[in-house]
């Protein structure tokens, strides 16, 4: 139960660490332009030109292995806080936002929104006050990432707060974490704390508008909340209104939450590893980031690794290597030397990814996407050749089926009805039309509710009746078997009793037989 | 139950946890968004979310009943009366299912506890329910038990705690063995009874058809077992150390053991004694 039993440290010693010289290096490499995917010539979407490799040791999960890495003195002496410490009240806000556009980071919660564009779309001039929420509800099954920012290296959190919170002019911060994070909320809250008592939190921080610099106060109150256990208060709208002190009901937008978001001021909201990577990429600058990744999807990604290979867990590599390698390399390879069945690349929602897919895909945003899929929140799940899918698929549907707040019938409805017949398929109950029916339901969902917890059930069942319909096929027959066999005993039981003649009575196999009375 | 109307209501949480939730408003835009944390508190003081805890929650956060009532039932991580004093939350999800290792836990529990998901044994010492994701799917089975959080919770680990807890109840495998477990009955009429509400058959919006064919009354989850006659509200023995115990998180967590100095929330540690 303790860091030692963990079963792979992330990042471990597969990639050399990145040295002085190399960085160096490697910022001449980014001033090329236009890097390129750095390999998967099978990719539609990836230009032809390859980029030069640069070698990537871990940033955001570096120090999680060293003990007491979540505490302010831990995170000072690795040069905590000096970046907002140099920025805040210093560099025009306007320019931090550009400085976060022109590094192309994207969104990591799952929908991978440029996150320098979404700060600049939050309305000006409204006299309200702007918040920032900060979405730390991870709760798509097969991702796990946040939890080891939140319980490993808070302050690194608490920094991107501080730098975000100045670039959007706001001056108070929600963090929400889903309940289930029990020591991340204590850490957290610890660390808080910890930023309070030093003044990086709170009034005029880092001693703005008394420091001789002509600097402007700078205010910030960060304010963690915790959840109690709803999927849906990871969708933004659904986190807002648990925010406001009511059911994590998603709103419909328009008004996004840049114009009208918690407590109908503008809001930006937030993933808790990308805030973490703003302390990052406004400490390093623009080309030490876009030195990894592609050029689409620019820098690098933490992936949770789960299911059956032989190291499961947290890995941060550059956005797009291949997946082969995630599993291969930095995973481990298969669990128990199994075939690899199928691969769920982006969290329980992202449609399945067969074995053949799977070596073509590379991890960004692009190549699953044109496989059909979607890279989500980075939670990969490989699934072996021994899984049952049509247990897995019903597993995924009760899962959305749970997690519906209700709001909308082709949700509340619809993932019912895929629970109950994708049950049917789980118990032999299945017959053809239901395979149909499947699809059916799940087409009739999509784009039909107010959030895309509906999309997020339908997609996945989706992907497995295109890429496993064998799967299912294979269960109506066993129906049929089944089927006619009950059909066959009910049938020739009377004639059996004539035949042995031994008065065994009437068998209790007439007991509810179908439909075969008198 | 009866016994309610006669004694005097409170409105109040105890001095320091009133300071907490006076904290909360300040910093929050309104005291209607403070109800989560608010609810936390009530959590803490009464070691679950009882009725009196509501109507406490929702006269300090201006809100009606009501509506804190909506709230308690719609997240499914706040510990209400029906629940078992220690109430074992098993990941059923898929990451964790695959390999048995959901089943492995629970066949554990139902070994020592003689409880099944969705029951709780008959002095209400413990209950055990699926839920969904518990967010940590490389170390299968993720458990949660009493605000603590493990993971690779099967063989001789989650023996070792199950013997622990008993130990600590004073009871044996035995006894459960012998005594029949309850169901977990989510549809207890949570308004007061002062509140003069006669209803108590509001049938939860997840319950399957009792119809269909395909679901066996007692098979499992919460939300698939056919309601039965509606049973008598729990009291769970809050006497001796619900209260503080509920809050207090030894370090013992799935990730770190070396976490113990955490003392942000301030109260933690020394509710047990104050409030009983």
């Amino acid at each position: 139960m303790s860091d030692a039993s963990k079963p792979n440290p992330a990042g471990s010693g597969d990639v050399p660490p990145v040295k002085k010289a190399d960085e160096s290096a490697a910022q001449k490499a980014a001033g090329a332009p236009q890097p390129a995917p750095v390999s998967a010539p099978a990719v539609p979407a990836a230009p032809a030109e390859p980029k030069p490799k640069v070698p990537f040791s871990p940033v955001l999960l570096k120090h999680i292995h060293e003990p007491g890495s979540h505490t302010l003195a831990h995170y000072a002496a690795r040069g905590g806080y000096e970046t907002a410490r140099s920025h805040v009240g210093v560099t025009p806000p306007g320019d931090l936002i550009k400085l976060v556009d022109d590094s192309g980071l994207r969104g990591r919660g799952g929908a991978g929104f440029p996150t320098g564009k979404k700060w600049s779309f939050l309305a000006k001039g409204t006299g309200k006050p702007i918040y920032l929420a900060i979405n730390g509800d991870e709760s798509e099954p097969g991702t796990f990432k946040d939890r080891y920012l939140l319980e490993k290296d808070p302050h690194q959190l608490v920094e991107g707060a501080i730098l975000t919170c100045y670039a959007i002019g706001s001056k108070h911060a929600f963090i929400y974490l889903r309940g289930e994070f029990i020591l991340g909320f204590q850490r957290l809250h610890a660390a808080v704390e910890e930023a309070k008592a030093k003044g990086y939190v709170g009034k005029k921080i880092f001693g703005t508008g008394s420091r001789g610099d002509a600097s402007p106060e700078v205010d910030l109150t960060i304010t963690v909340v915790r959840g109690a256990g709803a999927y849906i208060c990871g969708e933004e709208t659904g986190m807002l209104s648990s925010i406001e002190g009511g059911r994590g009901y998603p709103k419909i937008k328009p008004p996004f939450p840049a114009v009208s978001g918690l407590f109908g001021c503008p809001t930006i909201v937030n993933n808790v590893e990308t805030i973490s990577a703003v302390t990052h990429i406004v400490k390093h600058g623009v080309a030490w980031h876009k030195q990894w990744g592609t050029e689409k999807s620019p820098g690098f990604k933490i992936f949770c690794l789960s299911g059956a290979v032989r190291k499961p867990g947290v890995y941060e590599v550059p956005l797009g290597i291949t997946m082969r390698e995630m599993i291969d390399t930095y995973g481990g390879g298969m669990k128990d030397g199994r075939k690899l069945k199928a691969v769920i690349p982006g969290g329980l929602s992202a449609p399945v990814l067969t074995a053949e897919m799977v070596d073509k895909a590379t991890l960004d945003y692009e190549s699953l996407a044109s496989l059909g899929s979607m890279l989500g929140s980075g939670g990969i799940t490989v699934l072996d050749e021994q899984v049952d899918m049509i247990s897995t698929i019903y597993n995924t549907m009760r899962f959305y089926h749970h997690e519906s707040c209700g709001q909308c019938t082709p949700c509340r409805e619809g993932t019912g009805w895929l629970e109950k017949v994708s049950h049917r398929f789980h118990h032999n109950q299945g017959h053809q039309g239901d395979i149909e029916l499947l699809g059916d339901i799940a087409k009739n969902m999509r784009g039909r509710t107010i959030c895309v917890l509906a999309d997020a059930a339908a997609m996945p069942m989706q992907g497995f009746l295109q890429h496993f319909r064998k799967d299912f096929e294979a269960k109506v027959k066993e129906t049929a078997f089944v089927e006619k066999q009950r059909t066959y005993r009910d049938e020739i039981t009377p004639t059996a009793k004539t035949i042995t003649a031994t008065g065994a009575g009437p068998s209790a196999l007439d007991v509810g037989s179908n439909g075969s009375k008198g | 139950m009866s016994t309610q109307s006669t004694v005097a209501r409170r409105t109040e949480f105890s001095p320091e946890r009133m300071a907490k939730f006076h904290e909360y408003a300040e910093e929050y835009p309104n005291k209607r968004s403070a109800l989560m944390m608010v609810l936390r508190l009530a959590e803490e003081e009464f070691g679950s979310i009882t009725d009196e805890a509501m109507e406490i929650v929702a006269g300090l956060c201006n809100v009606a009943v009501s509506h804190v009532q909506g709230m308690v039932t719609f997240y499914t991580h706040f510990k209400r009366p029906f629940h078992g004093k220690h109430r074992f939350m098993v990941c059923a999800t898929l990451m964790c299912a695959l390999e048995n290792n959901t089943d492995a836990a629970l066949d554990q529990i139902k070994a020592k506890l003689g409880i099944k998901p969705g029951q709780r044994t008959h002095d209400g010492l413990f209950s055990c329910e699926k839920v969904e994701c518990l967010a940590d799917c490389d170390q299968p089975p993720v458990v949660q038990c009493d605000n603590e959080h493990f993971c690779s919770m099967k063989g001789a680990v989650l023996d070792q705690y199950l013997d622990k807890l008993l130990k600590e109840e004073g009871k044996s495998a035995a006894e459960y063995a012998a005594k029949a477990p309850v169901a977990m009955d989510t549809r207890v009429p949570t308004l007061p009874a002062h509140y003069n509400f006669q209803g108590g058959t509001e049938k939860g919006a997840r319950h399957f058809d009792d119809k269909d064919p395909y679901f066996k009354a007692g098979e499992g989850d919460l939300h698939t077992q056919v309601p039965g006659p509606l049973a008598t509200p729990l009291t769970v023995p809050v006497a001796d150390g619900v209260n503080g115990k509920g809050t207090v998180s030894n370090g013992r967590s799935g990730h770190d053991s070396a976490g113990g100095a955490f003392n942000g929330n301030g109260a933690n540690g020394k509710n047990g004694a104050k409030h009983v």
